[in-house]
């Protein structure tokens, strides 16, 4: 069996979907945190897989993979420290509790 | 004659109005004496040009002169022009406003000498002459109504020209809403002129042509005369639209001179008889403009006999004598109501100049507080005697003529209408000697000293010392009663009428005193002035007695038939507040508001139920962020 283009394109949608379900269901903060992450990167298998199979000389999809994995460290970094500001103030990092933002 | 120089008629007085108004007023107030003389130039001016066209208007075939028409608007496919209309009796109105105006203005010279107002008076003045001139000039109904709200705006300005009094601001108010109910019914019948298949224009020459064709007829016809006589019936003061006149004595009495003789009066008795061949063809529309002539002059002239201001007596009899003129438009005769406008407009406004010089010395209008001037003013008593002989009727002077032909014309036509007349020429001779009596005869009574609070005030004229007026204001009245004795003979050979394209009847100067209609007319009125002579002069019956022995009519007539109060509770507070207002109240608290206040529920209610969707819940946000994505991807598939 050799790898072609579709496994890449499958393997990336249910990372995707993990990473959705992830985001949506947990409670943790963190693990909403890592969530996002891994659909940052099912997102990257697709641009690189498509940039080997679709574009082979331009090299956009590496590129853009490695700047989204640039934002990707950035945002994680921001995210925990929100997370842990509001730790330090409310003791919890249940999502489901922190809704103040709302009328 | 060049055509510009027709326009320049009534251009004068405007560009006189424009310089006093816009130069003399702001700048050169120091020397306010200057706007009389610029005012005066410019009438003098157009009397000069009026000359001229009455001449050429005599000389050209059909009495009328041909001036190039200038487009004004254009509008789309719709063209408005700007014309003049000069055919003979555009040039006889002409000669008389500008005759009388100028002799108004000389006068107004030392009556008005002093005054605060006194270049704002001038600039007015200039301007209600030019709007008179344009509007018996005007070729089209809708460049006539432009100049025919130019002379209510002016009366209204002059009116109120001691605006600081309110007796004055109410009058002048009066007199602009009372006249424009009556414009209503004019502006009514332009509009559906324009608008109908039957007219479709505002030319007036044309409007003549369809009228006499048939084209334009039956009952349309009817309701648009009708209507164009309300608006003349406003201006001119006809029952039941005649209580602003009475009034507007609130304003300086050259304005009132003005107003009764050339200008704002006459409008309406020109309208009609410009329009008069719409009049003409319907019956109907004849009879109502007749009747209520008739019945104007009658009504008037009882209200005259017993109103103890003088001005007020000689606006009542302006009120009647107008009726007269109506009577004989609404008879069928042209040229009769318009020669008694002629010769009307020499002894009514001496009349009037005559009571402002009274006033000049007295400081009153109240006759009863005058009495025994002639031997201080002579020359005042003489020409007021002169007016008050022509006004009543007799022989040889201008009234008679003119009255008389209203008279023939009223006995051709209806017997009962004739009547009526002839019972108000007795009233007219009594109601003006009765003046002469009380005001030049007998022992000065102590003028405005003894009249304090009696609420009849004179024209500022402060401290009265008796004298006779100074020249300025005596040459003007001299001129004019040498105009009401002559001006009645212009006819003596049918000439006026039939300038006016109508044939005449003439009695010829000693002829009328064969003629046994004229003879009674004649008797009828001496019978008056013996009546006023025997209640005021000699008092072989009290003037008391009298008004005890008839209480109930004197009454009503010093009520002016209660009709103030009856428009002041029917229209003003039971139309006006409680209606019109109440109406618009409603329509303020429930619609606008309303509609205000609705727009804010509306904002605040649905904001109060959109607001539930913002529940602070992070995942529920992140769940509608994907199902958006997702529609939005489905909505792309599906629409591809």
């Amino acid at each position: 069996m050799t790898v072609g283009l579709q496994h890449y394109l499958v393997l990336s949608a249910v990372l995707f979907s993990i990473g959705f379900y992830g985001a949506i269901s947990k409670r943790n903060a963190v693990v909403i945190l890592m969530s996002l992450e891994i659909m940052l990167n099912a997102v990257n298998i697709t641009l690189v897989a498509l940039s080997r199979y679709v574009t082979p000389v331009a090299m956009t999809g590496q590129v853009f993979a490695i700047f989204v994995m640039t934002v990707a460290a950035a945002e994680a970094a921001l995210g925990l420290a929100i997370i842990i500001a509001i730790y330090r103030s409310r003791e919890t990092v249940d999502v489901e509790k922190i809704d103040l933002m709302k009328w | 004659m060049a055509s510009q120089l027709v326009w320049l008629i009534f251009l004068l007085p405007f560009l006189s109005f424009a310089v006093i108004s816009l130069v003399v007023r702001p700048f050169l107030n120091g020397s306010a004496r200057l706007s009389g003389y610029i005012a005066i130039a410019a009438i003098g001016g157009s009397l000069a040009l009026s000359l001229l066209v009455l001449q050429e208007v005599i000389r050209a075939p059909g009495h009328e002169l041909l001036i190039p028409r200038v487009t004004w608007v254009v509008i789309g496919t719709t063209e408005l022009d700007l014309g003049l209309l000069v055919d003979s009796l555009t040039a006889v109105m002409l000669v008389v406003v500008s005759g009388v105006s100028l002799l108004v203005q000389i006068y107004s010279q030392g009556y008005m000498h002093g005054d605060a107002g006194y270049s704002r008076y001038f600039a007015f003045m200039s301007l209600f002459t030019g709007s008179m001139l344009g509007l018996v000039m005007a070729d089209n109904l809708l460049q006539l109504f432009v100049f025919w709200e130019g002379v209510g705006l002016c009366s209204y300005l002059l009116i109120g020209f001691w605006f600081h009094r309110p007796s004055a601001a109410n009058a002048a108010k009066k007199a602009f809403i009372v006249t424009r109910a009556g414009d209503f019914g004019l502006l009514v019948a332009i509009l559906a002129l324009y608008a109908s298949s039957q007219a479709g224009t505002l030319n007036i020459k044309e409007l003549h042509l369809l009228a006499e064709t048939g084209a334009l007829g039956g009952t349309f016809l009817t309701w648009a005369a009708i209507g164009i006589f309300a608006g003349a019936a406003g201006k001119s003061a006809q029952f039941p639209l005649h209580t602003w006149l009475p009034d507007a004595m609130e304003g300086p009495t050259p304005v009132s001179s003005l107003i009764h003789a050339a200008t704002m009066v006459a409008a309406g008795v020109f309208l009609v008889a410009r329009m008069f061949p719409l009049f003409e063809h319907s019956s109907q529309a004849l009879a109502t403009v007749a009747v209520i002539g008739a019945f104007t002059a009658i009504f008037a002239a009882t209200m005259g006999l017993v109103a103890p201001d003088i001005k007020r007596v000689i606006a009542y009899s302006t009120i009647s004598q107008l009726g007269y003129m109506m009577l004989g438009l609404g008879m069928g005769s042209v040229a009769a109501g318009i020669f008694h406008l002629f010769n009307h407009a020499f002894f009514k406004c001496l009349l009037f100049l005559g009571a402002g010089s009274v006033n000049h010395a007295t400081g009153t209008f109240d006759m009863r507080q005058m009495g025994g001037l002639r031997r201080r003013m002579p020359w005042t008593f003489f020409t007021f005697v002169i007016a008050s002989l022509s006004l009543a009727g007799i022989w040889p002077l201008s009234g008679f003529w003119s009255k008389d032909e209203i008279l023939a014309v009223a006995f051709q036509g209806n017997f009962i209408l004739f009547l009526l007349a002839l019972a108000t020429v007795f009233m007219t001779a009594f109601y003006s000697f009765r003046v002469i009596f009380l005001t030049f005869a007998g022992s000065y009574r102590g003028g405005a000293s003894a009249g304090a609070g009696h609420g009849s005030q004179g024209d500022g004229h402060g401290a009265p010392s008796l004298h006779e007026s100074p020249a300025v204001m005596v040459v003007p009245m001299v001129a004019l009663s040498v105009m009401a004795i002559i001006s009645g003979w212009f006819n003596l050979g049918g000439e006026f009428s039939g300038f006016l394209g109508e044939k005449a009847h003439p009695l010829g100067f000693f002829g009328a005193l064969a003629n046994p209609l004229a003879l009674l007319s004649l008797g009828v009125a001496v019978a008056g002035i013996v009546a006023a002579y025997g209640v005021y002069g000699a008092r072989w019956v009290s003037a008391e007695g009298l008004g005890r022995a008839f209480a109930p009519l004197y009454n009503v007539f010093i009520h002016k038939y209660w009709l103030d109060e009856l428009y002041e509770t029917v229209f003003v507070r039971w139309f006006l507040y409680t209606f019109i207002f109440g109406l618009m109240e409603l329509f303020d608290t429930y619609i606008v508001d309303g509609l205000v206040n609705g727009a804010a529920s509306l904002a605040l209610g649905g904001g109060r139920a959109l607001r539930r969707l913002q529940t602070g819940q992070l995942q529920a946000y992140g769940m509608a962020i994907f199902l958006g994505v997702l529609a939005l991807g489905l909505i792309m598939v599906l629409i591809r």
